[in-house]
């Protein structure tokens, strides 16, 4: 089964960039890093350490108060998530919250519709990820391990350049988890820049060539 | 030993679904005992732990045929996600974990006493002034957990308890289990996290379509 | 702005009991008030309230935004359509009663909806639910009443949360009103789904956690009343009937 691949990946660079939620203390301090395209990269560290922010600023979901984040040849600070969606695929940790469609189907079609874009992938993504059998199923009659799945199954359907995911792994049964890295591993091996907050070691060592650690905002290791 | 928990034959299906997610499943737990639950998706693995804790069907409604004694005094559960778990009425975590001990009318003192015995066995008294609400996915397990154990739970069901935790805090929180184990809890997990459960637990039930497959030493049963 | 915003004020540290009482006696005395000036006597009684919490611009604006479409269609139909006599207001005939009917009612409106907003952001869920505790109010309806009073700040962090989700997915904000009306289905949809789905593990955690063991539940902190303050509420309540009876007399004669 032949899944057809999105663009090539694309570069992610956060240049000198800094984050505090409202009046706080820097959850980002002067942060640095570059990710080449096509490299899977793991972001790794305790709770807080500031790698959902970091990672949310390349979606353009927060805006840092200093520095640069780009994408490719795009500035994320003019662009909205929304526009940031046709080169950025990006998994929440607790992505089936937003799923709503009133079947798998129609939910993993939603990405690619939004972006105008055909909706002819979904059913090779289904395939792909073992859900053709749940095709038909609203989404919230499934168990909630398979919802995280189907979560991911739609952001892929947009065939996006760069893949964010924060941790695709957590909550999933061997068989689940089995299905998602497989999947991930085609996108690594087609090119896809891919960067994904996990605690999942085994994970880090199967799909990582890089992982870098944060603590308290800053890199301690890349 | 005595059976914490005691299942025969027991057949449950949720309400309104054909299919059983537990059938003519029989089980003895004992005090101390820490059994891993292993399974696939729908395997009936989080359904054993509603059954044997008898929030099922009690809460959920369903059917339950066979035969179930639970010998505990008093069950702890705890579920992944850990919001869905806290009250909304406490502004801070020592209240959080207090909750349970309050509600059954305890000393205030002896209410405090047990949150803050929890709090440190979790390794987080230093958050318990803080707002629950603001708290990262990770710590917040941890205070999930601190809730359950401040009732003092004879059986203690966690399902999936270090989903949403790094490794070092999961790592902590399995490390603890077998002193509570010792101390006479009976422990069951439901958790994909094979390695870990599989250093802390007694021995191991493998699910298959609501039955047990296999029950025995976990170095073989989680293989 | 509606939930609670944490602070220093009297209101703020008062017995949640209080605040509760002074917004329940602006709710029933304005019923007993049948003049204009009585009326917005008791919006300024309102007004003084939410000063008195650090409160008066926050919810004097939402009471406003609450209130604005009520004013509209009172103005309509008493001020415009009313009865004699007329009263000519720039390029208007108005009917004098009917701005008189307009006022009391909407007065009453904003009156009411500036005390309660006021008496949701000085009134801390938590103190509440303490205060129900040592009073022995059974867990079910103190459970009720502050989830009812929390649930807005909830469900608007799980909507904004839900709101990134889709735009991460594509979902465009603002553009026609169709676009708009087709936003709602991807934002609203899984927030009740969500919530639906939630419910269940909350009742089955709370019940492992005593919360329906149907004895009398430990107070922790329960907020400090003084005999003042039981006083202040005793004289809200005497004020408020007698309200009703001077109205009642009012009536009479």
């Amino acid at each position: 089964m032949t899944v057809a691949s999105g663009a090539a990946g694309l570069p992610v660079e956060w240049a000198g960039v800094s984050f505090a939620y409202e009046a706080g203390a820097d959850v980002v301090r002067n942060l640095s890093l570059r990710v080449a395209a096509g490299e899977p990269v793991a972001l790794a560290g305790a709770n807080g350490a500031g790698k959902t922010t970091l990672t949310r600023m390349a979606m353009g979901l927060v805006r840092p108060r200093a520095g640069r984040v780009a994408v490719g040849d795009w500035d994320v600070a003019s662009r909205r998530p929304d526009e940031m969606a046709r080169r950025v695929g990006y998994v929440f940790q607790h992505a089936d919250q937003q799923l709503f469609a009133r079947s798998v189907r129609e939910d993993v079609g939603f990405g690619p519709r939004q972006l105008g874009r055909s909706d002819a992938e979904v059913p090779a993504v289904l395939e792909e990820l073992a859900l053709s059998a749940d095709a038909e199923v609203h989404p919230y009659d499934v168990r909630a391990p398979v919802r995280k799945v189907i979560a991911l199954a739609g952001v892929l359907a947009m065939r996006p350049a760069v893949l964010i995911l924060d941790e695709p792994t957590a909550g999933l049964d061997r068989e689940l988890r089995g299905r998602v890295v497989a999947a991930l591993r085609r996108r690594r091996d087609e090119g896809i820049t891919i960067i994904a907050i996990s605690h999942d070691r085994a994970f880090i060592g199967e799909m990582a060539q890089r992982v870098v650690t944060m603590r308290e905002g800053r890199i301690v290791e890349r | 030993m005595t059976a914490c928990v005691s299942l025969a034959a027991v057949t449950f299906t949720y309400p309104g679904v054909d299919r059983a997610a537990l059938s003519d499943l029989s089980l003895d737990v004992a005090a101390g005992e820490i059994v891993a639950v292993a399974g696939a998706a729908g395997a009936g693995a989080s359904t054993l732990l509603l059954v044997a804790t008898g929030l099922a069907p009690r809460l959920i409604g369903g059917t339950l045929t066979g035969s179930r004694t639970i010998g505990a005094r008093r069950c702890g559960i705890v579920f992944a996600r850990p919001w869905t778990q806290l009250t909304g009425l406490c502004s801070t975590v020592r209240d959080e974990v207090a909750f349970g001990p309050a509600s059954y009318g305890r000393p205030r003192e002896e209410v405090l006493a047990a949150a803050a015995r929890a709090l440190e066995q979790l390794g987080i008294a230093h958050l318990a002034a803080r707002d629950p609400a603001h708290l990262s996915g990770g710590e917040l397990q941890r205070v999930v957990v601190a809730a359950a154990l401040a009732l003092e739970p004879d059986l203690l069901a966690l399902d999936d308890p270090a989903a949403e935790l790094d490794p070092d805090a999961a790592d902590a929180l399995y490390a603890m289990l077998p002193a509570l184990g010792r101390a006479g809890t009976a422990i069951l997990i439901a958790t994909p996290d094979l390695e870990r459960v599989g250093e802390v637990a007694t021995r191991a039930l493998a699910l298959d379509r609501g039955r047990i497959v296999r029950d025995g030493a976990p170095a073989v049963v989680l293989a | 702005m509606i939930g609670y915003v944490p602070g220093h004020s009297p209101l703020h540290r008062a017995h949640p009991y209080t605040t509760l009482a002074a917004a329940g006696a602006v709710l029933f005395a304005a019923f007993a008030m049948t003049e204009p000036f009585t009326v917005w006597l008791l919006v300024l009684a309102g007004a003084v309230l939410a000063a008195s919490g650090g409160v008066l611009r926050p919810s004097a604006r939402t009471a406003l935004l609450l209130s604005l479409p009520i004013w509209a269609v009172l103005f309509v139909i008493y001020a415009l359509l009313g009865g004699e006599p007329r009263v000519v207001v720039g390029p208007l005939s108005l009917s004098a009663p009917g701005i008189a009917r307009a006022l009391v009612l909407g007065g009453r409106l904003t009156a009411i909806v500036l005390s309660f907003l006021t008496a949701l952001s000085t009134t801390s869920p938590h103190r509440l639910v303490e205060a129900m505790t040592a009073r022995g109010v059974p867990f079910g309806r103190t459970f009720l009443l502050a989830s009812t009073l929390t649930i807005l700040p909830r469900l608007r962090e799980r909507a904004a949360q839900i709101l990134e989700a889709q735009q991460c997915r594509g979902l465009r904000l603002g553009g026609s009103p169709l676009a708009r009306v087709r936003a709602l289905g991807p934002l609203a949809l899984p927030l009740i789904l969500g919530a639906l789905a939630e419910v269940d593990e909350q009742v089955l955690a709370l019940d492992v956690r005593g919360a329906a063991a149907g004895v009398h539940r430990t107070a922790l902190d329960p907020p400090p009343d003084s005999a003042v303050q039981r006083a202040l509420r005793w004289g809200l309540l005497a004020l408020v009937l007698a309200a009703y009876a001077w109205k009642f007399v009012r009536m009479r004669g």
